[in-house]
């Protein structure tokens, strides 16, 4: 009798278990209960952590369950993308992708987005070259003149060889010749130390790096086809404008959310509507507008289709400098 | 004037100062906890801190800050485990007083260090703040790599008992300060690349669990032996005189001064970070109370000196790190660029613009950073006689608390991403056994650690500074404030080899 019993106790047990409830799981979610994770590649207060954020605190709006910034930063931004990719395909955990998730696949540093599928994308951070104002080029013509008669003395730093900017910076040395000495720097922060104080010639930066230090910083060009929507950055001309017609450099980082290949549709798609409706909340919107982000939004297919179209440029500039592993 | 007393109007609030005490506890706590460090915690409160005014929510952060960087010197002093990296040298002099029964005064004395240095930094941010960021500037990749071949020339001096002994963990250190990616190409720099590539040993062995390693389980295990035979007697602490009366206090002056100097300095210094200016700033107090003449007890013996320095220079750090970010928007450390971030995204850009347009929040963060300050003083002064009690809980039980609290530590800095975080235990596991061979077989401890932090510094710098030389390797003697550090570097080792073939002649 005690035996029946508890081989029945057992079996009350196994059925109220999660084990036997997965079918339930794709209506119920997000169960108010779990918390969803989104998973930042690189340190809190970074550039990227900064775009990710705002938007977090406007999803928590819009979902009953829980959701949590997790800094998961290293080896490019790799640790973070294998993080996510390791976990379940259930929708609670989400990556902070972009840019940096295309470089750091190309680069073979993680399976990246042949693992993942879009759910939204957010914005561009397009990038500016600048100098020091102590510096004798005043525009970029300027600087390519001097670049091409004397190849190889103007050193080009960028923030790290594998992320946007370094892309960057080889597709500008590629564009011009090559003659720019291409240094990568441990970071924007040091990056921007070292142009400051004269260390490297010219440099790749964000629009945000430039308002710190518009006392000191001549910008020379934005890698984009528009101008900047900052006020302070507006008369800053585009590649086009500054003499160089037939150019494209892919310069600006991107940011979009991404989930692990395999979780449901009908999850993914929550998880759009909800990023969608974050995306455009007026605090958002002022945000990005703030920061001078060009909006860019795409949802699931249209997302991944955008994204092998960054790949497709991303991949002759990698091969060049070395970094595209095959 | 005006912006000076809105901002002033903006911290003297109730509201604002009990999230200040708020932050300074659980700084303090997640300080005093091995592994945990100061980013971690602003990190922690990043959410809480975007619900507040700037002006608040800056201050919340900054306490945290201040508390975690001075509780660390709480595990370091009673248990021989730096809480964070801050703590590395407090350890040497403030364990050894543990050990002579002065827990109390070596905390007191942490606590009053941490103040001094902590106010004394303020007052050289508010006051030569744009002068200090552009002198640190000057430092280059070819300064930043002879700075740390000055700091491997540390080496020489915590190991001066065995040189040799000292060179080898130093080479040690160095090592495994290799193992990752590359810094230029990022191409795998591992043994077995197609098998390692894809675990955490890619992005290297981090300091914090080898931190945790080196110092906690390794004494850790010592102690179980020691138990095991019997041989245990627990530190008698006796609390008397837990301050250093002010002639004690003045008589540092000058290991003060310094040591407030080095870590603002090194901590205006975007790429460098505490533990360069604790190593930095107990060696100068080394040289300092061990020329002859001098009254002051010799560092390295248990002495309240040895643990003024690297806590005077530690809290210094905080004021040092806040000079670039907010005057360049360039964070000095880790945790001041989550500080900045949390700035950024509120839509503050720091930098020229903060200076010119939003002088209130500036002078808010200043008085922030002074409130936390005393709070700091006030809280860790509460807790000094409580601490120590930690001794009395017998050895049975407290060794294996350590133990779990370290792996729980080195467990944390990770937590989130499960893979490497189980990693992170491996690593302090590991590096605690070797270090525990190590200490049986007398050699020194520091010297790995020094190595891993160098050793990733010089050769980034190295490479950089040549890069951006066009390959020329003479590039380090063209540049004064390289030179006066090689010059620097050569006199250390010189005078340590000199000074220990004298006593080995006199001896």
């Amino acid at each position: 009798m005690k035996r029946i019993l508890f081989v029945f106790i057992v079996m009350l047990l196994l059925l109220s278990s999660p084990l036997f409830s997965a079918g339930e799981k794709e209506a119920q979610w997000p169960d108010p209960e779990k918390t969803i994770t989104v998973v930042v590649p690189y340190s809190a207060g970074g550039g990227t952590d900064l775009i990710f954020r705002p938007l977090v605190e406007q999803m928590k709006k819009f979902t009953e369950a829980n959701i949590v910034v997790s800094n998961i930063s290293g080896a490019g931004s790799s640790q973070g993308t294998n993080e996510v990719l390791s976990r379940p395909a259930d929708g609670y955990t989400l990556l902070a992708s972009g840019t940096h998730t295309v470089s750091a696949t190309l680069q073979g540093l993680t399976e990246g987005y042949k693992q993942l599928e879009g759910i939204a994308s957010l914005n561009w951070d397009p990038f500016i070259i600048a100098v020091l104002k102590t510096k004798p080029w005043k525009t970029m013509k300027d600087l390519i003149e001097d670049a091409k008669a004397n190849p190889g003395k103007i050193s080009l730093g960028n923030a790290g060889m594998g992320g946007a900017t370094g892309v960057a910076s080889v597709g500008i040395n590629l564009a011009f010749g090559e003659v720019f000495n291409i240094t990568p720097f441990k970071g924007g922060k040091n990056l921007r130390a070292a142009v400051l104080g004269g260390h490297a010639d010219v440099g790749i930066f964000s629009q945000s790096e430039i308002l710190a230090n518009r006392d000191k910083l001549q910008p020379l060009v934005i890698l984009y086809s528009e101008h900047s929507r900052l006020p302070e950055l507006a008369s800053v001309p585009t590649l086009k404008e500054a003499g160089f017609k037939n150019l494209d450099v892919p310069g600006g980082s991107f940011r979009a959310i991404s989930v692990k290949k395999g979780t449901p549709e009908a999850i993914k798609k929550k998880l759009a509507e909800i990023v969608r409706k974050a995306y455009n909340t007026d605090e958002y919107q002022n945000f990005m507008k703030s920061k001078g982000l060009i909006p860019t939004y795409y949802e699931l297919d249209k997302l991944d289709e955008y994204f092998k179209k960054i790949e497709q440029a991303y991949i002759p500039i990698m091969k060049k400098a070395g970094l595209l592993k095959e | 004037m005006n912006d000076a007393l809105v901002g002033f109007l903006q911290i003297f609030n109730v509201q604002t100062i009990l999230w200040i005490a708020m932050g300074e506890v659980l700084g303090i706590i997640l300080g005093a906890l091995p592994g945990l460090t100061a980013t971690m915690g602003i990190a922690l409160m990043l959410p809480i801190s975007f619900q507040l005014s700037d002006a608040t929510g800056m201050a919340l952060l900054l306490g945290v800050y201040c508390g975690a960087v001075s509780g660390a010197s709480i595990p370091a002093i009673l248990l021989g485990i730096p809480g964070n990296p801050n703590a590395i040298a407090t350890v040497y002099d403030g364990q050894r007083m543990t050990k002579r029964g002065l827990a109390g005064q070596a905390l007191g004395g942490a606590v009053i260090a941490s103040f001094i240095g902590g106010i004394g930094s303020l007052l050289l941010l508010m006051l030569f703040s744009p002068l200090i960021a552009q002198f640190t500037l000057m430092f280059g990749p070819a300064e930043k790599a002879s700075l740390a071949l000055v700091g491997l020339t540390i080496i020489a001096s915590v190991s001066s008992r065995n040189l040799a002994k000292g060179i080898l963990t130093g080479a040690f250190g160095l090592t495994i300060s290799l193992i990752g990616t590359d810094p230029f190409t990022n191409s795998p720099r591992i043994p077995f690349p197609g098998i390692f590539e894809k675990t955490p040993l890619i992005s290297g062995i981090h300091l914090i669990p080898a931190l945790i390693g080196l110092f906690g389980i390794s004494q850790a295990l010592l102690d179980v032996e020691r138990i095991k035979s019997g041989n245990i007697a627990p530190p008698q602490v006796k609390i008397e005189k837990i301050f250093p009366s002010l002639k004690k206090i003045a008589s540092m002056w000058r290991i003060i001064v310094e040591s407030t100097g080095i870590g603002a300095l090194i901590g205006a210094i975007p790429g460098t970070g505490a533990s360069i200016a604790v190593f930095l700033s107990y060696e100068r107090a080394k040289k300092i109370t061990s020329r002859p003449g001098s009254k002051l007890e010799r560092v390295g013996s248990g002495a309240l000196e040895g643990v003024f320095a690297p806590e005077v220079a530690n809290n210094a750090v905080t004021g040092g790190a806040l000079i670039p970010a907010l005057s360049l928007g360039i964070p000095g450390d880790a945790a001041t660029s989550v500080l900045l971030g949390a700035l950024l995204i509120k839509g503050v850009v720091p930098g020229y613009q903060l200076f010119s347009q939003n002088m209130p929040l500036v002078y808010s963060i200043f008085f922030a950073l002074l409130i936390s300050n005393i709070f700091m003083l006030t809280f860790q002064l509460l807790g000094v006689r409580m601490f120590p009690k930690v001794l009395g809980i017998p050895a049975p039980v407290l060794v294996p608390s350590i133990i779990i609290l370290s792996l729980i530590g080195s467990y944390a800095i990770q937590g989130q991403a499960i893979l490497a975080a189980v990693f992170d235990m491996g690593v302090a596991l590991f590096l605690g056994i070797i270090g525990y061979f190590l200490k049986k077989g007398d050699y020194p401890i520091a010297p790995i650690v020094l190595g891993l932090i160098l050793g990733g510094m010089f050769e980034e710098n190295f490479r950089r500074a040549v890069k951006l030389a066009r390959g020329n390797y003479l590039v380090f003697f063209t540049r004064p404030i390289a030179v006066a550090f090689i010059i620097l570097a050569i006199l250390s080792v010189l005078m340590t080899y000199l000074r220990n073939r004298k006593s080995l002649v006199q001896g």
